[in-house]
């Protein structure tokens, strides 16, 4: 019974919040309300029960995301109320397979709209001993798919005692992303060696999937493309196949603003797996000052100055200050 | 007895106080073939017997010590799938432990967590309680630990432990030949020497199944050459 007032409550604060914004008129807010006034949605409410319950409560039983808050959502946005926004990864992300198995890389830069939010992260996620997935679009999705994924392949391992394979951990990510219809923003490149082989497949937010020989995703994919179009051939050795994964991940950290920093390099062939974390550094800090940096008094210009007092001064009234 | 009309009910209390079910279940716990744990100074050593009911059944297909996690191994005495579905939900607890906490799971929360399983069996309609005692060995930050729980869902910090068809023979053995500093190796070997006490028939590498942990903290199950290697020690 108390949450029923509260969405009562919860609702007519929203729709305050829209009207002292905007000034709008209480009758063309909710289309779906009576005729009369917005301070009698009670037995609106009680109708929708069922429905708005879920959304007013906490986390709902069975786990997932929960899409009843998404018509107020839409509502809100149609209004005008602008949504925040999410850290995405701006990425570049490549794999290529070469004559023993697959080689990915990524570059390390997290970004925060124009905000360098992370110089050197870790886009390449751990799936299994024998597969690795790199991840490009927001950085929570990718995390959270990567882990989620991993996880129920150890318990898979455990159920089967056999070595992951590529396909099973593909095939769980695109089944989760396309239940989320593109909501779970993650562009993965995944590559692994088992039993039937190397592998090396794309995954789009929207769950379809690729498989090819040399994959990019990300902003800086066009740029990190076009080295592997030019210089990509079957038969690769290992040393090839790590030149040319760093060659085009460094035309992306260049030549796109999304991506920069570091070179992460994952060789993974059959039986072993070597993950070269920062390979290269083509970005270092050229000059720190060894006397470290001082700021003396009066080096930033003062435009204007404004006091407010955080106790405020209290006037004691005529009278004696006792009294009550 | 004057139990017995409260026998059939699980979630009905007996005058004297027992849930009679869970008699019962010990009871098929006890009938179960023999599984016993020792915990060294530097790891711990479970095995159980391994009789299959004909000489036709393919006893590679069939393996009783399970691992949970990468350090934690369990054994059980009872009843075989009961067993099956608990390693499967132990299994899954670990790993929301680890989605949880970034941390694997250290031995006594997961012991702690199994337990409350078997206890959820205790309390509610329509169930009964599972018919297996498990032997759950590990090595974490702790050192290495031996865990006994029970179909009731309690739980016991072992040195060394039995349980199933011969407890009580394996058990006096157990405390004879018990030392606080003994080396794993000793451990595998006394183990072994308990088994042979109540092995009705010749013990051989195929009859018994051992599960180790060491200090290098990854649980492995024996295979049926080290367990020769370990038998001709003994002999």
């Amino acid at each position: 019974m108390d949450f029923f007032g509260d969405e009562e409550e919860y609702n007519t604060n929203v729709l305050a919040i829209i009207q002292r914004n905007h000034e709008l008129v209480p009758g063309a807010l909710c289309p779906a309300a009576s005729a009369t006034s917005s301070p009698s949605p009670r037995r609106r409410h009680r109708r929708r029960r069922s429905i708005s319950m879920a959304g007013a409560m906490d986390l709902p039983a069975k786990g997932g995301f929960s899409f009843d808050l998404c018509r107020r959502n839409a509502m809100l946005a149609e209004k005008g109320l602008k949504m925040p926004g999410f850290r995405k990864t701006g990425t570049t992300i490549v794999g290529l397979v070469f004559q023993d198995g697959v080689v990915l890389g990524a570059d390390t830069r997290a970004t925060e709209g124009p905000i360098v939010a992370d110089k050197n992260c870790e886009k390449i996620h751990y799936m299994a001993p024998n597969i690795y997935c790199c991840g490009a679009g927001t950085a929570a999705d990718t995390e959270a798919v990567t882990d989620m994924v991993s996880s129920q392949l150890q318990l898979h391992r455990y159920a089967t005692g056999r070595e992951s394979r590529v396909v099973t951990a593909l095939t769980l990510l695109k089944s989760h992303l396309f239940s989320y219809q593109g909501h779970v923003s993650a562009a993965l490149v995944l590559g692994g060696v088992d039993v039937t082989g190397p592998h090396l497949h794309t995954v789009y937010p929207h769950g379809s999937t690729d498989t090819l020989p040399f994959a990019t995703m990300g902003s800086g994919s066009l740029a990190a493309m076009s080295v592997f179009e030019s210089k990509y051939k079957e038969g690769l050795t290992r040393e090839e196949g790590i030149q040319l994964v760093s060659d085009a991940i460094c035309a992306g950290i260049f030549n796109d603003l999304g991506s920069g920093s570091n070179v992460d390099v994952c060789v993974i062939t059959k039986g072993k797996t070597e993950y070269l974390r920062n390979h290269q550094l083509p970005n270092p800090r050229t000059y720190v000052s060894s006397k470290g940096y001082s700021f003396t008094k009066g080096q930033t210009e003062v435009l204007s100055t404004k006091i407010t007092q955080l106790e405020p001064k209290v006037e004691v009234a005529e009278g004696d200050a006792m009294e009550e | 007895m004057g139990d017995s009309q409260y026998s059939f009910s699980l979630t009905t209390f007996s005058p004297s106080g027992k849930l009679v079910q869970i008699e019962h279940a010990l009871t098929a716990v006890g009938s179960g073939q023999t599984s016993l744990g020792i915990k060294a100074a530097n790891g711990v050593v479970i095995a159980t017997e391994k009789k299959l009911p004909s000489i036709l059944v393919d006893e590679t297909s069939v393996q009783k010590i399970q691992t949970l996690t990468p350090n934690i191994g369990v054994v059980y005495s009872g009843m075989g799938p009961d067993f099956r579905v608990l390693v499967r939900k132990s299994r899954k607890q670990a790993q929301q432990y680890y989605r949880l906490y970034k941390e694997t799971i250290p031995v006594t929360q997961l012991v702690r967590e199994t337990a409350a399983v078997m206890q959820e069996f205790t309390q509610s309609g329509g169930v009964r309680p599972f018919g297996v005692s498990l032997l759950i060995a590990g090595y974490d930050d702790n050192g290495p630990q031996l865990y006994q729980v029970d179909p009731s869902g309690s739980y016991f910090s072992w040195k060394a432990s039995a349980m199933g068809k011969n407890v009580s023979n394996a058990k006096t053995f157990l405390e004879k030949r018990y030392t606080e500093d003994m080396e794993l190796d000793d451990a595998i070997h006394t183990t072994i020497l308990t088994l042979k006490e109540g092995y009705e028939g010749q013990i051989s590498a195929n009859n018994i199944e051992i599960g180790i942990i060491r200090s290098d903290r990854e649980f492995k199950v024996l295979s049926p050459s080290e367990i020769k290697d370990f038998l001709e020690e003994v002999e």
